[in-house]
C-alpha cells in the first residue's frame, strides 16, 4: 500500500462537497440544483468508503453497505425529485427558484 | 502493480481484437444471410486489388466498405455541437470493448497465474457488464442531441425510452441464472454449468427466451430497430453521421451484439464448456465463438422475417409482458432449486409459464382495435 | 505510486466535472460533466477496494439517474438545453463564500491536527496494511451479500418498499392530467 492516506480522500470530499454547496446556493434553475445535490450525496458516500476502508472494522462492512443504501435512496429522490420539476413545469411553465415563490407574501 | 496491469491488458486486448475482427466477417455474413432470405446473392465478387482474381464470395467487401469509410468526407451539421458530435462514437464503442473483455472466453496462451488474475478481478463481471452497457445509452442520447437534427433527435430518444424499458427484464432474467449459482463472477457461473447446461432447465430456458427477446431490443436490432428505423426517422440517431464516425457506431454496434450473445451464452449455455474440451483446452474458445455465431445467426434470420413493431407495441410489451414473466420466473426458479426433482419441477414450471404467457398475451390483445390517430394541436 | 497517480488524476477529473456540472449553462452539457464525476468517483471506490460498489455507482447513477436528467430537461426546459437566464447574480457571493468556508472548516482541524499530531493523533488515518489485505477478503459480493440477507434485511426490506412508493409516487405526480374532448385538464 502506498502512501495515500485518509486525508487525501476526506480533503477531496470535502471539495467536493463545497462545489455542490456552490451550486445549490447559486444557482437558480431546480435542475442544476438537484444536480449539487447529487454531488453532496456522493462526496459524502465517498467520506463512508474512505473511512470503512482506513477504519479498524473493515470486515464489518459498514461503509458499502451504508454507500449502497444511500445510492438507493438518492436514486428513489432523483425520481420524485425530477417527476416534481415535470409537474412544477407543466403548472409554472418555468423552472427557475425565483419565479416559483406563490408562497410568499406579497 | 505493473505485473498485474499487463497480465490484465495481455488477457483483454487480444479478446477485444478478436471480436473487432469477426466484426468484419459478421457483416458479411449478415448480408449474405439476408440476401439468401430475400432470394438474392449478396455480395459475390471483390477483386483483390492489381490482380484479376474475382472469385472471393464477396468476402473482401467488408474491406472495401471500410476503405470507403475512411476516405469519406466527415460531415459535422453547422449548429451540431462539435465536441458531443464526436464524443458520440466513441463513446458508443468503448463500453462495448470493455464488456467485452468481462466474458469468461479463455484464451489458449494464458497461463494459470493470469487466469487467477483474471478470475479475481471479474469477481462481479455480470453486474459491471450490465453497468457499463447501460453508457451505450447515453452515447446514442449524445449522438441523437449533438446532432441538431429532429430525427437525430427522435430516434435518440426512442433509443433511450427502449434501452431503458427493456434492461429491466434483461437483468431480471439474468438474475434466474445468478441466484442458482449464487455468484455474479462469469467463471464461476461457467464452472457451475460444467454437467449441465442453463437452457436445459425450465426457468433457465424461460429465462433465456426473456434475455435474448430483451438483448434484441438492447442492441436496437430488428424487429426492434425502431430507434433506427429508415422508412421513419431515416437512420435515428445516426443520421448526421459520415464517414468515419458512422463507422465507428457500426462497429459498435455489432460488437455490443457480440458481447450481449456472449453473456447470454455465458449464463445459458456453459460459456466454453463442450465436447473435447477436457482433452484440448484450446477448444474451449472455439466452443464459445460458435455459440455466438449460433446465436447470430438466429438474430440474422429474425431480421429478415419479422416486421418492425410499433412505438407503442414496443413499450407495452417491455412492461406489460416481459417484465411480469421475467418476475414470474424469478419465482418459479426459486421453487424449482428447492424442489430439485426433474420429473415434478419440468411439468409444474412449464405449465406456470405457459399459463402466465399466455394469459398475458390475451391481456393485451383485449385492447387491440382501430388505432386512434392523436394529431398535434 | 501508480495508486497516487491514479488518484490525482481521478480526483481532478472528479473535481472538473463537478465544477463544470455546476457551472455550466447549457443543461444538456451540465449532465454530461456530471456523468464524468460520477464516473471517476466510482474509479475511485475502485480504489478503496469497494468495486461492489463502483460498480453499483455505474449502473444507477450513469444508467439510470443521467437518463432521467436527460428526460426531465428534454421535457421542460428547450430541447437544446439552453438554460438562457443568467447565472443566479444575486447571491453568488455568499453562496461563494459559504461553498469555500464549509469545506475550508471541514479541512482545517486534520491539518491543524497534522501540525500538533501529539495532541490528538488519528488512529484511523494510517491505513493498516493487515487490515487491508483483510479487507480486501472481506469485500467480496458474497460477504456483503451475506450481510445484507441477515444483519440488515429490515432495512433493505423498508428501502425496497421506499423504492417501489417512489417509482408509483414519481408516475402519480409527473403523470400528465387527462385532457376531456374540449382539451381542458380535468382533475385526476
Amino acid at each position: 500500500m502506498s502512501n495515500l492516506t485518509l486525508e487525501h480522500y476526506l480533503i477531496l470530499s470535502a471539495v467536493l462537497l463545497g462545489i455542490g454547496l456552490l451550486g445549490v446556493f447559486t444557482r437558480r434553475n431546480v435542475i442544476v440544483v438537484l444536480f449539487s445535490i447529487e454531488i453532496l450525496f456522493n462526496a459524502a458516500n465517498l467520506n463512508f468508503i474512505a473511512f470503512w476502508r482506513f477504519g479498524d472494522q473493515p470486515e464489518a462492512l459498514m461503509g458499502p453497505i451504508f454507500a449502497l443504501f444511500a445510492i438507493a435512496v438518492a436514486a428513489a429522490e432523483v425520481a420524485v425529485g425530477l417527476a416534481l420539476v415535470i409537474a412544477v413545469y407543466r403548472h409554472f411553465k418555468t423552472v427557475d427558484l425565483e419565479k416559483l415563490d406563490t408562497l410568499k407574501e406579497e | 502493480m505493473i505485473d498485474t496491469l499487463i497480465h490484465i491488458l495481455a488477457l483483454t486486448a487480444p479478446v477485444a481484437m478478436i471480436f473487432a475482427s469477426l466484426f468484419a466477417f459478421t457483416t458479411w455474413l449478415e448480408r449474405k444471410i439476408l440476401a439468401r432470405i430475400q432470394n438474392r446473392i449478396g455480395p459475390n465478387y471483390i477483386n483483390i486489388p492489381f490482380t484479376k482474381f474475382r472469385k472471393t464470395f464477396g468476402l473482401l467487401q467488408p474491406a472495401a466498405d471500410g476503405f470507403k469509410m475512411l476516405v469519406k468526407e466527415d460531415i459535422v451539421p453547422h449548429g451540431a455541437d462539435r465536441f458531443l458530435h464526436l464524443l458520440a462514437p466513441i463513446l458508443a464503442l468503448v463500453p462495448a470493448m470493455m464488456v467485452l473483455c468481462l466474458l469468461p472466453f479463455d484464451l489458449p496462451f494464458a497461463n494459470e497465474s493470469m487466469k487467477r488474475i483474471h478470475a479475481a478481478a471479474l469477481d462481479n463481471a455480470v453486474l459491471l457488464f450490465f453497468g457499463i452497457t447501460s453508457i451505450n445509452t447515453l452515447a446514442v442520447f449524445m449522438a441523437g442531441w449533438a446532432s441538431r437534427n429532429k430525427y437525430s433527435l427522435l430516434g435518440g430518444m426512442r433509443a433511450v425510452a427502449q434501452m431503458v424499458s427493456y434492461e429491466i427484464p434483461l437483468v431480471l432474467s439474468a438474475a434466474v441464472v445468478i441466484m442458482a449459482v449464487g455468484s455474479l463472477s462469469a467463471q464461476k457461473i461457467v464452472a457451475a454449468q460444467s454437467t449441465h447446461w442453463f437452457i436445459f432447465t425450465p426457468w433457465g430456458l424461460a429465462a433465456f427466451f426473456i434475455f435474448f427477446i430483451a438483448s434484441l431490443a438492447e442492441t436496437n436490432r430488428s424487429p426492434f430497430d425502431l430507434p433506427e428505423a429508415e422508412s421513419e426517422i431515416i437512420a435515428g440517431y445516426f443520421t448526421e453521421y459520415s464517414g468515419f464516425k458512422f463507422a465507428l457506431f457500426f462497429l459498435g454496434e455489432y460488437l455490443s451484439i457480440f458481447a450481449i450473445n456472449g453473456l447470454a451464452v455465458t449464463l445459458f449455455f456453459g460459456g466454453g464448456n463442450g465436447p473435447w474440451v477436457q482433452a484440448h483446452p484450446w477448444l474451449s474458445c472455439v466452443w464459445f465463438l460458435a455459440k455466438i455465431f449460433g446465436l447470430i445467426f438466429i438474430i440474422i434470420w429474425l431480421r429478415g422475417t419479422v416486421p418492425r413493431l410499433r412505438v407503442d407495441q414496443l413499450m407495452a410489451f417491455a412492461w406489460k409482458f416481459l417484465m411480469p414473466l421475467s418476475i414470474l420466473n424469478l419465482f418459479v426458479a426459486a421453487v424449482a432449486l428447492k424442489v430439485q426433482q426433474p420429473w415434478l419441477t419440468w411439468p409444474l414450471c412449464a405449465l406456470v409459464l405457459y399459463a402466465a404467457a399466455h394469459g398475458l398475451s390475451r391481456l393485451q390483445q383485449k385492447n387491440v382495435g382501430p388505432r386512434t390517430y392523436q394529431y398535434a394541436e | 505510486m501508480i495508486e497516487q497517480v491514479a488518484f490525482y488524476i481521478l480526483s481532478a477529473v472528479a473535481v472538473l466535472g463537478a465544477l463544470l456540472a455546476v457551472s455550466r449553462r447549457n443543461l444538456v452539457h451540465g449532465v454530461f460533466a456530471l456523468l464524468l464525476f460520477f464516473a471517476a468517483l466510482s474509479g475511485l471506490f475502485v480504489m478503496l477496494l469497494a468495486d461492489y460498489v463502483a460498480a453499483v455507482q455505474v449502473l444507477v447513477y450513469i444508467g439510470a439517474v443521467g437518463i432521467l436528467l436527460l428526460f426531465t430537461i428534454m421535457l421542460t426546459e428547450h430541447v437544446t438545453g439552453d438554460d438562457l437566464r443568467r447565472l443566479g447574480v444575486r447571491g453568488w457571493f455568499w453562496g461563494l463564500l459559504l461553498a469555500v468556508a464549509v469545506p475550508a472548516v471541514l479541512i482545517l482541524p486534520a491539518v491543524l491536527n497534522e501540525k500538533s499530531a501529539k495532541a490528538a493523533p488519528i488512529v484511523v488515518a494510517q491505513g493498516n496494511p493487515a487490515l487491508a489485505n483483510n479487507a480486501t477478503q472481506a469485500n467480496t459480493v458474497k460477504a456483503l451479500g451475506k450481510v445484507l440477507m441477515e444483519k440488515y434485511v429490515v432495512p433493505l426490506e423498508v428501502l425496497a418498499l421506499l423504492l417501489t412508493a417512489a417509482l408509483i409516487g414519481a408516475v402519480a405526480v409527473a403523470h400528465a392530467p387527462e385532457k376531456d374532448a374540449s382539451g381542458k385538464d380535468t382533475p385526476a
